[in-house]
């Protein structure tokens, strides 16, 4: 039984990390070597894949996808830590309605809109920058469902108390006060905007032409098409664009898995 | 909550100053939010609402046609119900996996002395990936003539010869199935693992003084407390599953670039039918709105049953 276990454990386990096995050996093959054989021991081509990408326009890719990602966290998370701290500890007319406006918000999928998004983008200038790309986050009913249950469970309202009959004004008592109390929250949320942020395929697609602002997901789809498909460096591309994602998920995994899973266990 | 307004306010302190700035903030706080979603989520879909009853291709004039491109659409258009069928074939073929095998991993793991950790991070890993990774990972590893799958398959003499994996329509919707299910694995047992935790361990207690064992704890006790994120898994799964995009494209977006659909448009979803008629293929920016209302309002039903059937199964029990 226990064996049975381990065994279904392991297999398990192993196709989970197998295809990044495969993607990181495939990195250091020569392109058409890889089909020779099936690639499961290391090559001695990463460096002239690697070199394959860097002569290619990356730095200024990954700069892109720096650039969506870390001004979606920013965006994103302070829009709704703001709401959630007014809908959580405030009472005010309309926070009933904010509540159930935020819920029935949350279920609308964001592709039925996209049309009009585009359009508008357009209209306002914005069709050939990276700003479409980042204004999707900048009001993200998600993020603010998860900060008014965060901030409604780890803020005692005597805190806020004390605070205003010592005479602190309101923005200092969220910047110094709740902030503070707050911060793993406002952690898990910041890694699930770069995630999210960062693997966008389907926005990126259809309101970015110009290459020259294409993050990521958009440039290693259509890398090394032109010439030859080059698969040895796309893979090493593809190894370069999950660095980021799993730097971050290593070092906070264990709040990034309670993030996550919060929504659901309490719902 | 409750004590929010009555407790605090202590006797003497500016009364009169507290109350105004307590009636202000919350609003000066809510309104970046709100104004963002007016600005940039509710007028797109005010807008796109108002494009679906026009026939407008973008650069032109548009057209008043009132519903006529709703009545095209599920009259005249026999991709889109074969686009439906395609999300619904590959929904129904992962979901059930997920739930079923998510399930049984976090049962396991949670019943781990060491190791816990590990294997919940190791699993976890491909919901992180770029789904472009995914996308070439699974078309290179099903490949006619290069693919990992044929050679073990050979090697191994399943095969006489190389199976066109990804140019079969049913293969296709079982591997964009699989993509799925390998993707999502690891945050299904990340749920089902946070559920177990937040049992309380006095409940097992008793079970175990009672004489339960294992199975029989699991089935009595585990699973009935494990309803609502199941229905919270299903419900979340559906709505994700109707606005399949990343994964079929991917697929057959890298490589194999000269199909779209797939195989006799075996891996068209809706939102990939949305996105070829409205920018790709096409620029029917009124037809487009029109599919992607037509599929929220069928995502808005399919919640409703999910839910219905879910809160009537509680009745019973």
């Amino acid at each position: 039984m226990k064996i049975l276990k381990w065994g279904f454990l392991s297999l398990i386990t192993v196709i989970s990390l197998f295809p990044f096995y495969v993607m990181i050996m495939m990195s250091t093959y020569y392109s058409e070597d890889i089909f020779k054989g099936i690639p499961l021991l290391p090559s001695n081509y990463f460096l002239s894949n690697l070199q394959t990408v860097l002569q290619t326009d990356f730095f200024r890719v990954y700069a892109n996808s720096m650039i969506v990602s870390i001004s979606a966290v920013l965006l994103g998370v302070s829009t709704s830590t703001f709401i959630g701290y007014a809908v959580a500890k405030f009472q005010f007319k309309m926070r009933k309605f904010l509540n159930y406006f935020i819920i029935i918000t949350m279920m609308v999928p964001a592709q039925v809109g996209l049309i009009g998004y585009i359009i508008e983008m357009r209209n306002l200038g914005f069709g050939n920058t990276l700003l479409p790309v980042i204004l999707t986050w900048s009001a993200w009913p998600f993020g603010a469902f998860f900060m008014i249950q965060f901030v409604r469970d780890t803020v005692p309202n005597e805190i806020l108390e004390c605070a205003r009959i010592d005479g602190a004004s309101e923005p200092g008592i969220l910047f110094k006060i709740v902030m503070p109390l707050i911060k793993p929250g406002l952690s898990t949320l910041s890694m699930l905007v770069f995630l999210w942020s960062w693997n966008n395929y389907l926005l990126p697609l259809v309101t970015i032409n110009n290459s020259k602002w294409f993050t990521l997901p958009l440039f290693v789809s259509t890398l090394g098409i032109v010439h030859r498909t080059d698969y040895g460096a796309r893979m090493a591309a593809l190894g370069l664009a999950t660095i980021p994602l799993l730097l971050i998920f290593l070092l906070g995994s264990r709040t990034f898995i309670k993030g996550i899973t919060a929504g659901a266990v309490k719902g | 909550m409750e004590t929010n307004t009555a407790a605090e306010t202590p006797p003497g302190v500016g009364l009169h100053k507290r109350r105004k700035h307590l009636t202000v903030w919350p609003y000066i706080f809510a309104l970046p939010f709100v104004g963002f979603y007016i600005a940039f989520q509710c007028y797109p879909l005010i807008y796109s609402l108002f494009l679906s009853l026009h026939d407008w291709n973008g650069i032109g004039s548009k057209a008043y046609v009132g519903l006529q491109n709703y009545v095209t659409l599920l009259t005249k258009d026999p991709l889109f119900y074969k686009s439906l069928f395609n999300t619904l074939v590959i929904m129904v073929m992962s979901v059930p996996m997920m739930i079923l095998l998510g399930m049984v991993l976090a049962y396991l793991v949670f019943n781990l002395t060491k190791g816990r950790m590990l294997m919940q991070t190791a699993n976890f890993l491909p919901y992180i990936t770029t789904p472009v990774a995914i996308g070439f990972i699974f078309s290179f590893m099903f490949d006619w003539q290069t693919g990992i799958v044929n050679m073990l398959f050979l090697k191994l003499g399943w095969l006489q010869e190389g199976n066109y994996w990804l140019m079969d329509p049913w293969w296709s919707r079982v591997i964009i199935a699989m993509m799925i299910i390998w993707r999502n694995l690891g945050y299904f047992m990340a749920i089902y693992l946070a559920g177990m935790t937040a049992i309380p361990q006095d409940i097992y207690e008793a079970a175990r003084m009672d004489g339960s064992t294992g199975p029989h704890t699991f089935r009595t006790i585990t699973l009935p407390l494990l309803r609502n994120i199941t229905v919270f898994l299903i419900v979340t799964s559906i709505i994700g599953g109707l606005q399949l995009f990343d994964e079929p494209k991917l697929l057959y977006g890298g490589w194999t670039a000269s199909t779209s659909g797939g195989p006799d448009n075996a891996a068209l979803t809706v939102i990939w039918k949305f996105v070829n008629d409205s920018f790709i293929t096409g620029t029917r920016f009124g037809y487009g709105s029109a599919i992607a209302y037509t599929l929220f309002l069928i995502i808005v039903l399919f919640s409703i049953i999910s839910y219905r059937l879910s809160a009537g199964k509680e009745e019973k029990a």
